[in-house]
């Protein structure tokens, strides 16, 4: 895919804040339609990336390709991106109705837009009520509404279920598929794992500002060191029984790095006839933590980590 | 996506206008404002009836004298309130970052919130000191020219000493890291240039320090938007009173002080444009 078909793409990208290196090195591209999990610990670099794909900050080095168009700060153009800054508490005395009506007239949006938001959210109720008595689900979902306003080609959202109840976290997950689906490409930076990992096309895991890993989930597994877990019933006895079987039984479980997973599948079901099997493969939260794991070490022994060779480009 | 619902957003320095008014409207500011202008108003203009038990207003330089005398404290004190959180209080709410990412140019936020900030307080001034006027065009003895030309260069001057403290609190606001330090900064600044300097100013006049020090006078003078309030007032109604007589003793005209007004909020404006282009949000 070109660069210009692509939503996002970051090339090279590094930005520094004084003495301290916020990017660096980053590289990224999202096709339309695509989910993006932006990963990682807090002050990774990850608003900064949000904040360097609007043109709010121009990267000191390297280059950022938006909707087609090379971005710079000095030179913005009007772009179809819908943004979600984090923990944002907007203006109290306005009501919902006029917030959304505040930012629609900003984006040269009319009101029957507005007006079906507000009932697509289901505000209808409260949109003529002031803001500070919102909860912090109804503010969130103003703020999705506020996003979306112009049907964006680009949705960025900073940490958007941050104080969120499961119902509320929920819903505001299914209105990022449906936009997905009508191609809208979505950058999500989040700390909840376990709400994204179900929805997402590309994870993308970022460390004192450099980007560690990116790829859709299998190829980040397939890299990963991590074991493809298989269990069946009845296990310590069969194991005993296939002595090749012996050499993958830990802890209760077989456990096979995924490269061999799939020789290991072929001796389950030919060689000893075992088809009841169930494969468990890492998860997100499993690759996030062996993908910060050294991070983690070298934080405390204050050395700056330096990425292994896992990137990988999607769609570039 | 379907793109069709875009248009070409109307005027973006009017939209965010229209929103600050609003902001100020439900935040009571603006009423609360024009009450304490007009309480302060009609105070001084039917002071004198009220010892006299019958209707006897001031003669048209003391009225002017008396109220601008009393503006020099509220009116900086009204815009400090009005504007010290227009953008500390954005930024603190993460709006200002919202605001950014829309099609917005700086330039367009910081004048649509000055256009509704200076807006509020010209209609605050006139509505609360034009009463005064009608009231002495209906009962005093003074010529209407007289009345309509003194009020209206009250109104002016009142409005332009609004506006200059309106970009000091923007700049404070767009300096410092929590509301809190903006209003303390704020009042700190009042004190100072409303308070302190003018009294400094004040007793330095008084001092008889001779004809050569008028030339250091002036230059202080400039120095304080509240000072060339306060001198264009005692100049316009051509009738100084006390110690006050002596800051109307400049040997600058009218002109010059007006254009030294106009000077403070152009290069305030220009300071305060260029800090929020420069400032990273």
């Amino acid at each position: 895919m070109h660069i210009e078909d692509l939503a996002v793409s970051l090339q090279a990208v590094s930005h520094q804040f004084g003495d301290f290196a916020a990017l660096t090195e980053v590289d990224c591209a999202l096709q339309p339609g695509q989910l993006l999990a932006l990963l990682g610990h807090n002050g990774a670099g990850k608003s900064t990336l949000l904040k360097v794909i609007l043109g709010l900050i121009d990267p000191s080095h390297g280059q950022v390709t938006v909707l087609g168009q090379r971005l710079s700060a000095h030179n913005r153009k009007p772009m179809n991106i819908g943004y979600l800054p984090e923990n944002i508490s907007f203006y109290d005395k306005l009501t919902g109705h006029e917030l959304l009506s505040y930012f629609a007239a900003l984006k040269g949006v009319g009101q029957v837009r507005v007006n079906r938001l507000i009932e697509e959210f289901g505000l209808q109720y409260a949109q003529h009520k002031p803001l500070k008595g919102y909860s912090k689900g109804m503010k969130q979902r103003l703020g999705i509404a506020q996003a979306i306003l112009a049907e964006p080609q680009l949705l960025l959202l900073d940490e958007p279920t941050v104080g969120l109840d499961p119902q509320a976290s929920e819903f505001l997950y299914q209105k990022i598929q449906s936009l997905t689906q009508l191609g809208c490409a979505v950058m999500v930076s989040t700390h909840e794992l376990n709400l994204i990992e179900p929805q997402l096309d590309v994870a993308m895991v970022m460390g004192q500002g450099r980007n560690l890993a990116t790829g859709p989930m299998d190829s980040l597994v397939k890299q990963s060191q991590l074991p493809v877990t298989i269990r069946f019933d009845d296990m310590i006895r069969r194991v005993t029984r296939y002595n090749h079987l012996a050499a993958f039984y830990h802890n209760g479980a077989l456990r096979c790095p995924v490269a061999e997973t799939e020789s290991l599948v072929e001796y389950l079901t030919t060689q000893c006839h075992i088809f009841d099997f169930e494969i468990e493969k890492p998860g997100l939260s499993a690759l996030y933590q062996e993908l910060m794991a050294p991070m983690q070490q070298n934080d405390e022994q204050g050395i700056v980590f330096q990425p292994v060779n896992q990137t990988v480009l999607v769609g570039a | 996506m379907n793109s069709q619902t875009l248009r070409v957003a109307p005027n973006p320095v009017w939209i965010i206008a229209n929103k600050e008014l609003k902001d100020s409207l439900r935040n009571r500011w603006v009423s609360v404002i024009t009450f304490i202008f007009m309480l302060l108003s009609f105070s001084v203009t039917f002071a004198g009836s009220a010892i006299s038990a019958e209707l006897a207003l001031p003669n048209l330089p003391s009225l002017i004298t008396s109220l601008s005398t009393m503006t020099v404290f509220i009116i900086p004190l009204a815009a400090i309130l009005l504007s010290y959180d227009a953008y500390i209080g954005e930024e603190e709410a993460g709006t200002m970052l919202l605001l950014l990412s829309y099609p917005l140019t700086k330039q367009q936020i910081f004048i649509g919130k000055l256009v509704a900030h200076s807006g509020i307080m010209l209609a605050a001034i006139s509505l609360a000191f034009g009463c005064s006027a009608v009231a002495m065009l209906l009962w005093s003895e003074a010529s209407s020219a007289a009345v309509i030309s003194a009020f209206f260069q009250f109104i002016v001057s009142s409005s332009l000493l609004a506006v200059t403290f309106i970009l000091i609190s923007y700049l404070v606001s767009l300096h410092v890291s929590e509301k809190a330090k903006a209003v303390g900064t704020l009042l700190s600044l009042w004190f100072l240039l409303v308070l302190v300097y003018d009294l400094l100013l004040l007793a330095l006049l008084v001092a008889d320090l001779g004809s050569s020090s008028q030339a250091l006078v002036n230059v202080l003078m400039a120095l304080n938007p509240t000072d060339i309030y306060r001198a264009i007032n005692l100049l316009a109604v051509d009738s100084p009173m006390g110690s006050l007589s002596l800051l109307a003793d400049t040997a600058w005209g009218i002109e010059l002080l007006y254009g030294l007004s106009i000077a403070w909020v152009a290069c305030l404006a220009m300071l305060a444009s260029q800090s929020f282009a420069r400032k990273s949000i």
